[in-house]
């Protein structure tokens, strides 16, 4: 039976979920802008994110682990990126989805034999436990914050590209990365600083969902799927289409598992088909992308 | 002479095998020696499609899977009163064939990375359908306990599973040790390669890897690169039914295992370890993964990390992978190996 209140319900649901997906899928899309690497390995920064941040929530606590977790991630992502990625920026996507793909496998696996293969419950501190009402609906306090926290961080992140002065090198970077570096700009700076802003913020809510999705070593990979669905129909590079398409994304698994359960999982690759066969440059993409 | 010498060679390598590969230090057996070649046959037709026209599918478990199903659907549902080896077989490779021109159809228009994410897009689609419509295909409980019919030669019947009679051959185990199973997958096995071998000397194949280094100069000199990738993704997706048909008379059982994006890495795993573009780099990949597989990870929990480990070096260190970097090396042997 849908009623309105299951509907409203459902809306809420598909917004936090598509927070989340926002979230991962601005790491990917900016990440694949300025390196022009398609990066397979972003769901693994979320599993390390959240397995960092298991840890460090049961010492030091909750707080603490979404400061440190991200840092932690952030600093692999960047040793990463100096060992073995940067050998792959100039080459094909298909070389680079397979190194990364191959980066993501280690690490699920590394996260297996370290924390065990079983489905980990994450501590909620009381303080940001509890319920709120709205419209006569009891919803999780959590899952408010969650969602309001993500949009400050997504706005943090526009700022910080729009208005800083490495803002600015990475947006020259990603018109013209050669003009850049005649120019004297520090492009590999740039880079890395974009990749290990990528992947804190894929640490990071690691962390901050966990508490509502729970955690197994296969978690990362089963986001990032998802995730690439987002970029793609939002656009791949485009930084508001991911924030678009990531709501997208969570309201439309959310309205199916309401109305058409068994159409859930599926919904969202046929809509990825579409957006790929009809506007393969996604909704708020702009270049040709069909391409190279 | 080449070609006597490339199926002489393959027929002999094929035949010698199963024995080797019985000795203790590797402790190989039987079964694991069928299965690696069933599944080689679905990575020479990934690599089909990576290798020579440059296309990463990451959905290629979609017809693996669809051959499967389709076989095993075949023998318990569309023809059961039939029960015939050959018809299930069939069935499996058309089903898939028909799969593989439908989504090829969709995606041959797209480059690199979008290509991949739309295979992937069309994997799951068929993965979550299968996964969710239990009146046919049961879920993931999967379908089990699927009776192989026997071979029918029409003078004789023969079943598969029993062994070779038995002759002791020492330290590489007994001539009993093989099943017929055995000879009849090495036999497929022999003529897919040819059949690949053919395809990548011909005018096609000539085309095909135009288009892989410069599509745009192929356009000019007045080829469609899209019809031939489209032909490529086909056969590719046929072999790969062909692959997961046999998977199913022999091993009795399929599941939504065959459909998954961990079965697509597999075939992506197994190709570029064992060399793209390479005749026979795919089956050495597929039998060297599925046999560490095999070994390892009866000894430690650790594989899968040691197999992300090979992949991530080989990807790094030996881009052309083992039989790519082999047959750059050695002359006589290395240009039975290489395709060209």
């Amino acid at each position: 039976m849908i009623t309105a209140q299951s509907l409203l319900q459902a809306a809420l649901n598909g917004l936090i979920l598509g927070m989340i997906y926002v979230a991962i899928a601005i790491g990917l899309t900016i990440i694949f802008g300025m390196l022009r690497l398609v990066n397979f390995a972003h769901g693994a920064f979320y599993g390390i994110g959240a397995y960092v941040g298991l840890v460090v929530a049961k010492k030091a606590g909750f707080g603490a682990a979404l400061i440190v977790a991200p840092l932690a991630v952030a600093l692999f992502a960047l040793a990463l990126d100096r060992i073995v990625l940067r050998r792959f920026y100039q080459k094909e996507p298909t070389a680079q989805i397979l190194l990364t793909f191959g980066i993501a496998l280690m690490v699920e696996e590394a996260l297996r034999m370290i924390f065990g293969g079983t489905t980990q419950q994450y501590p909620l501190p009381s303080w940001l436990g509890g319920s709120i009402a709205m419209a006569g609906l009891q919803y999780p306090a959590y899952h408010i914050y969650l969602a309001a926290a993500i949009a400050l961080v997504v706005v943090a992140v526009w700022l910080f590209i729009r208005r800083t002065n490495y803002g600015l090198l990475v947006r020259a970077g990603i018109r013209d990365r050669t003009m850049v570096q005649l120019l004297g700009g520090n492009v590999r700076l740039a880079s890395s600083i974009i990749f290990a802003l990528g992947a804190a913020l894929a640490g990071l809510v690691g962390v901050a969902a966990s508490p509502i999705y729970s955690i197994d070593p296969g978690t990362g990979f089963n986001f990032l799927i998802p995730s690439f669905v987002v970029v793609v129909i939002g656009g791949l590079g485009s930084f508001w289409g991911a924030v678009l398409g990531g709501i997208i994304v969570g309201e439309l698994v959310s309205i199916t598992q309401l109305v058409f359960p068994p159409g859930a999982d599926v919904i969202i690759y046929v809509v990825m088909a579409l957006v790929l066969l009809f506007r393969p440059q996604g909704l708020l993409g702009e270049t040709e992308v069909i391409k190279g | 002479m080449k070609d006597l010498r490339f199926y002489l060679l393959t027929a002999l390598g094929l035949a010698v095998f199963p024995f080797v590969f019985h000795l203790p230090l590797i402790n190989g057996y039987g079964g694991l020696a069928i299965q690696i070649l069933i599944v080689s046959i679905a990575t020479i037709g990934f690599n089909l499609l990576l290798g020579y026209a440059g296309l990463l599918s990451y959905g290629h478990a979609a017809f693996y899977g669809a051959g499967s199903y389709a076989a095993a659907l075949a023998l318990l549902r569309v023809f059961p009163q039939v029960h015939s080896f050959a018809l299930a077989l069939f069935f499996g490779i058309i089903v898939a064939t028909l799969a593989a021109a439908i989504i090829g159809a969709l995606v041959v228009r797209l480059y690199g990375i979008y290509f991949a994410l739309l295979t992937v897009a069309f994997a799951q689609m068929i993965y979550f359908i299968v996964f969710q419509w239990r009146d046919v295909t049961r879920g993931d409980d999967g379908l089990q306990g699927i009776a192989a019919p026997m071979l029918n030669f029409g003078f004789a019947k023969l079943d598969l599973a029993t062994t070779l009679p038995a002759f002791p051959l020492g330290p590489f185990g007994d001539l009993s040790d093989v099943k017929y199973w055995y000879i009849f997958v090495a036999i497929i096995l022999i003529l897919v390669l040819a059949f690949v071998r053919t395809l990548n000397r011909s005018q096609f194949g000539e085309v095909l890897g135009a288009i892989r280094e410069n599509e745009e100069r192929s356009v000019f000199v007045g080829f469609d690169p899209r019809r031939y990738k489209y032909a490529a993704f086909v056969i590719s997706g046929a072999l790969c039914g062909l692959s997961g048909a046999l998977r199913v008379l022999y091993e009795g059982s399929t599941g939504t295992d065959s459909l998954t994006i961990d079965q697509s890495g597999n075939f992506v795993i197994y190709t570029v370890v064992g060399g793209v573009q390479t005749l026979f780099g795919p089956v050495v990949g597929t039998g060297l993964i599925m046999w560490l597989q095999n070994v390892i990870s009866a000894k430690t929990e650790a594989w899968r990390l040691i197999e992300g480990a090979i992949f991530v070096a080989v990807i790094i260190f030996l881009p052309s992978g083992i039989i790519g970097t082999f047959a750059k090396k050695t002359f006589s042997l290395g240009k039975v190996l290489r395709t060209k």
